[in-house]
């Protein structure tokens, strides 16, 4: 896997997002390094204020003028961290598209849902009001809305949040991305929604060939849906590696602790949850060894003195940054977790 | 003529007074920015020029002359804002309208708190006709134009102080008295009223001990930029010939009186001119900036 | 479904409400003679009247019948469209107001499509990135503008344009039937002078309304699809802020109306504000009982109007 790699879509290198407050500078997010292939499913777990959606509004170029980004985030082997606000508005809503947290709020109430949807096919790909319109109806039916004819016509009000969701996704696939990024897609839907919705992105994902990074602070969305997992703690990246390996034999002890806290179905009914005690740090003041030191069972002196680096597993594609990492299980141990979690 | 836009901070202080503190939390002292401290600094030397003009030394009557007639500002007292076309001092002219002007202003003003107040706090406490009463005055009131009201009556009764401290008082009786109810309403149910109410405390006893206290801060808040439309509509009535009767000095009046001669002498409308949009500007900066710290307390309360 | 929103029944609500405020406010413009010192008659003719005057005057106009008799009989007539004839020169009262509306009302539009093209486009510019030099600036040069009386902005703008630069006439008014491109030189200055408060509050209030709709999650979302700057504005924004402005420009007709009285006497523009200056010094009464009444009615219509705005503004309100 080198730099010029043509299957790599997105190569994020030490991204941090530093904010600039009246007490100085404070980093929300720092030395964030990740590959994303070209087809492929990631998905980005942490808490709360771990920086998620930092880091996606980083790659998006979205963050507010007070947040710096530094470092290196490549999409298609272009840097959109040096790029003009022009080409980066020339490759936003055409290579990457994005499904936000809340579709109550995405949708312009005072804009038809039709217009919504195709005036980033309109503005990049150049396409007249008949095609864009065709095309726009034809992805409201893709992601399963029942009258897409009437709904291109239609205000946002008419719909409900799963409905609006939908649209959403019609929206960011509207010029054929080779991104489509989803932040917390899910969170703010009913129960009953949010499994449809996952389904819906999933098997788009498939059928479009496309790379997908699904964000959330839910273990259960990413379980099955991604092949790669990458774990934020604290504005740190603590361990990413393919979902299967890390959910069968997490190294660091965060993604422990979260794995264990998700309730599973091999467990007796009744079992109480398990929950990681402590709260996650204040970004204010991080501490200055691992991020997670402070909550961690099995944490050491160095630990809470300087940050662990990346340890690799032998093909390199599963890293964890911590000093006592948890002992790697043998081949046995490893299927039968899989078998459990799935 | 009052700037409209006041219409649109009343409703933010009808918000806000409808977000009450405790009786003991004040509008803190705060940091003022230089144009804050400025509109401080120059209302409250007007207010010291207004009551003082009579004692400052060597400065020369209103109302006689001083010096040759329309003479260009001059590096003296009573010449530095130059003489009028009679003569006479502007700046001791427009140290003298200023008095005049704030004098009939305050009363206005105090007559207008004074009714507003009381029929605001009646009308929240007891809601029904009053209620409807006060909300018709102050609609009707919305819905006049400032001067409109006022020249009806003066095409009556005729132009004295009286009268226009009477009329330019009724102007905001219903604005002050909105703001009162609103406050008033919202802390009808709230903790220290009720229980005030079990112990038996008489209406009149917690409309003056609870309730009044909090309705302090948003009404303190909407005085300067109100006072500042008055002085504007007083301004534009004495502009327009039917303000306080000559010869006392006023602001409006010298503005028009000065207008003949403007191509010839235009430096004679600068004093009051500046005079008033001075004040006008001071006035609505201490509104502002007292309207916006009651926002940030309501908030962090 | 229609009468049941919001909009519309705040349209409903502002209607019923006017209708007692336009009844106060007539009542007490017939009431006014009545505070005459002596009587309304001896105030009109002045101290030399004749009691042979007096007694003519009183079977004309009713000012020695009783105030609730005098008003029926004025709202009776008002029923008729009959407004009563002037008290010099007998005209009808309402044929005069018309025309004399005419002229204030197209400055008055001129004067808020002026303040509307200049604030709310400045607005959209620096709300985009607030905080900014040229929206400090703003900020406070508006500031000042807003604490300008009217009456200073005659002076001083006639003093600039007609004396010194000499390009548009100090006063006057012609007809837009007579000359068109005379009748928008001699608007020109009254709009010029009305315009100044009312493009710094427009300015202000659209800059205040942009600034928080551009917070809005669609806006993040028109971001991310890689829209200019201009196109979020211009589709996302700018629809979404137009029901403050719409606010604002109701509350601007108070203040235009207002600002005539000034700007109608000081430039010599035959309109309403210059009528009712007539009126108060002959103490024409059913001129200015005409000229209250006319006041309310616009007061209630324009924000009835607003209300109705609203709800074509908005797709979630569905106008039957």
């Amino acid at each position: 896997m080198t730099g010029g790699d043509q299957d790599i879509l997105l190569d994020c290198e030490a991204v941090s997002c530093t904010l600039a407050t009246s007490r100085g500078p404070l980093a929300l997010l720092k030395d964030v390094t990740f590959r994303l292939g070209r087809r492929t499913a990631l998905g980005i777990v942490g808490e709360s204020g771990a920086g998620k959606s930092m880091l996606i509004k980083g790659i998006m170029g979205l963050t507010p003028s007070d947040i710096t980004v530094a470092g290196r985030i490549g999409l298609d082997g272009e840097d959109m961290v040096a790029m003009p606000e022009a080409r980066k508005r020339a490759l936003l809503g055409r290579k990457v598209g994005m499904v936000f947290q809340n579709p109550m709020t995405s949708l312009n109430p005072f804009v038809r849902v039709g217009r919504q949807i195709d005036e980033a096919s309109r503005l990049h790909l150049r396409l007249g009001k008949a095609e864009a319109r065709a095309r726009a109806i034809a992805l409201l039916s893709q992601v399963g809305i029942p009258d897409p004819q009437e709904c291109y016509a239609e205000y946002p009000h008419r719909f409900s949040g799963g409905m609006k969701q939908r649209i959403m996704i019609a929206t960011a696939l509207a010029c054929e991305p080779e991104l489509l990024i989803a932040d917390e897609a899910t969170t703010a839907l009913d129960v009953t929604v949010q499994k449809d919705i996952l389904d819906l992105l999933q098997a788009l994902q498939g059928q479009r060939r496309m790379s997908m990074i699904l964000v959330t602070h839910n273990l259960a969305v990413v379980a099955s849906r991604t092949d790669e997992l990458l774990v934020l703690y604290g504005g740190r990246v603590v361990e990413y590696g393919p979902t299967e390996r890390v959910f069968a034999a997490p190294r660091h002890r965060y993604t422990e602790a979260l794995l264990s806290a998700v309730p599973r179905m091999d467990e007796p009914a009744h079992t109480r949850l398990r929950t990681i005690p402590g709260r996650p740090p204040d970004p204010q003041d991080r501490p200055a060894g691992c991020p997670f030191a402070a909550r961690c069972p099995a944490a050491e002196e160095r630990c809470r003195q300087e940050m662990p680096g990346m340890t690799l597993d032998a093909d390199g594609r599963h890293g964890f940054a911590c000093f006592v990492p948890v002992p790697a299980p043998g081949p046995g141990a490893t299927a039968a977790r899989a078998e459990a979690t799935s | 003529m009052t700037a409209r836009s006041q219409d649109i901070k009343a409703q933010d202080l009808e918000a806000a007074s409808a977000l009450p503190a405790p009786a003991t939390a004040r509008l803190r002292w705060p940091r003022l920015k230089g144009f804050e401290w400025f509109a401080f600094g120059f209302v409250a030397l007007l207010i010291a020029a207004a009551v003082l003009v009579d004692v400052i030394p060597g400065l020369a009557r209103p109302n006689f002359p001083y010096g040759d007639f329309s003479q260009p500002p001059e590096w003296s007292l009573n010449g530095l804002l130059g003489t009028d076309p009679l003569g006479r001092s502007i700046l001791s002219r427009v140290l003298h309208g200023a008095r005049t002007t704030l004098g009939i202003v305050a009363v206005a003003t105090a007559i207008a708190l004074a009714i507003g107040m009381t029929a605001g706090m009646l009308a929240g406490f007891y809601r029904g006709p009053v209620e409807r009463a006060v909300d018709l005055y102050a609609n009707t009131m919305a819905s006049l134009p400032p001067i409109l009201v006022i020249l009806a009556l003066i095409a009556v009764v005729g132009n004295s102080v009286l009268t226009m401290m009477l009329a330019l008082g009724i102007l905001d009786i219903g604005v002050y008295a909105r703001i009162a109810k609103g406050g008033v309403i919202a802390q009808n149910d709230r903790d220290y009223v009720l229980a005030a109410r079990a112990m038996g405390a008489s209406d009149a006893r917690i409309l003056a001990r609870e309730i009044l206290p909090n309705l302090v801060p948003a009404l303190t808040a909407i005085v300067p930029p109100l006072v500042a439309g008055l002085i504007i509509t007083e301004g534009s009535l004495s502009f327009l010939g039917y303000g306080i009767p000559p010869p006392a000095p006023s602001w409006g009046g010298m503005i028009a009186s000065s207008t003949d001669l403007l191509s010839r002498f235009p430096l004679l409308v600068v004093g009051p001119i500046l005079a008033i949009v001075l004040t006008v500007y001071s006035l609505n900066t201490i509104g502002d900036s007292l309207a916006r710290r009651l926002n940030d307390r309501n908030r962090n309360l | 479904m229609a009468s049941d929103h919001p909009y519309l029944k705040a349209a409903a609500r502002r209607l019923a409400a006017g209708v007692p405020v336009f009844l106060v406010v007539t009542f007490a413009a017939t009431a006014l003679s009545s505070l005459a010192p002596g009587s309304a008659a001896q105030l009109i003719l002045g101290e030399n009247a004749t009691p042979e005057q007096i007694a003519s005057l009183n079977a004309q106009y009713g000012y020695n019948l009783p105030v609730i008799e005098r008003y029926l009989l004025w709202l009776g007539k008002l029923v008729r469209g009959d407004l009563g004839l002037t008290l010099y020169s007998q005209q009808p009262v309402a044929g005069l107001l018309f025309d004399r509306a005419a002229v204030t009302f197209e400055i008055a539009f001129l004067a808020m499509g002026l303040s509307l093209l200049v604030g709310v486009p400045l607005a959209m510019v620096t709300a985009s990135r607030p905080g900014g030099a040229i929206d400090k600036a703003l900020l406070a040069v508006t500031s000042v503008m807003l604490s300008i009386p009217t009456f200073v902005t005659v002076v001083v703008l006639g003093f600039l344009f007609a004396i010194v630069l000499r390009w548009l006439p100090a006063t006057g008014w012609v007809r837009f039937a007579e000359d068109p491109l005379g009748n928008l030189k001699s608007a020109a200055l009254p709009v010029l002078c009305l315009s100044v408060h009312q493009a710094a509050s427009f300015y202000r209030v659209s800059r205040a309304e942009f600034v928080s709709v551009l917070q809005e999650d669609y806006v993040l979302v028109a971001r991310a699809k890689g829209l200019p700057t201009h196109t979020i504005m211009l589709r996302h924004a700018f629809r979404a802020a137009m029901p403050q402005v719409l606010t604002v420009m109701g509350l601007s007709m108070t203040y235009l109306l207002g600002g005539s009285f000034i700007v109608e006497s000081y430039f010599a523009v035959p309109g309403i504000g210059w009528t009712v200056l007539s009126a108060v010094n002959s103490h024409d009464f059913p001129v200015m009982q005409a000229i209250l009444s006319l006041t309310v009615v616009i007061f209630v219509v324009v924000f009835m109007l607003v209300d109705l705005g609203y709800a074509l503004i908005d797709p979630r309100v569905e106008v039957a």
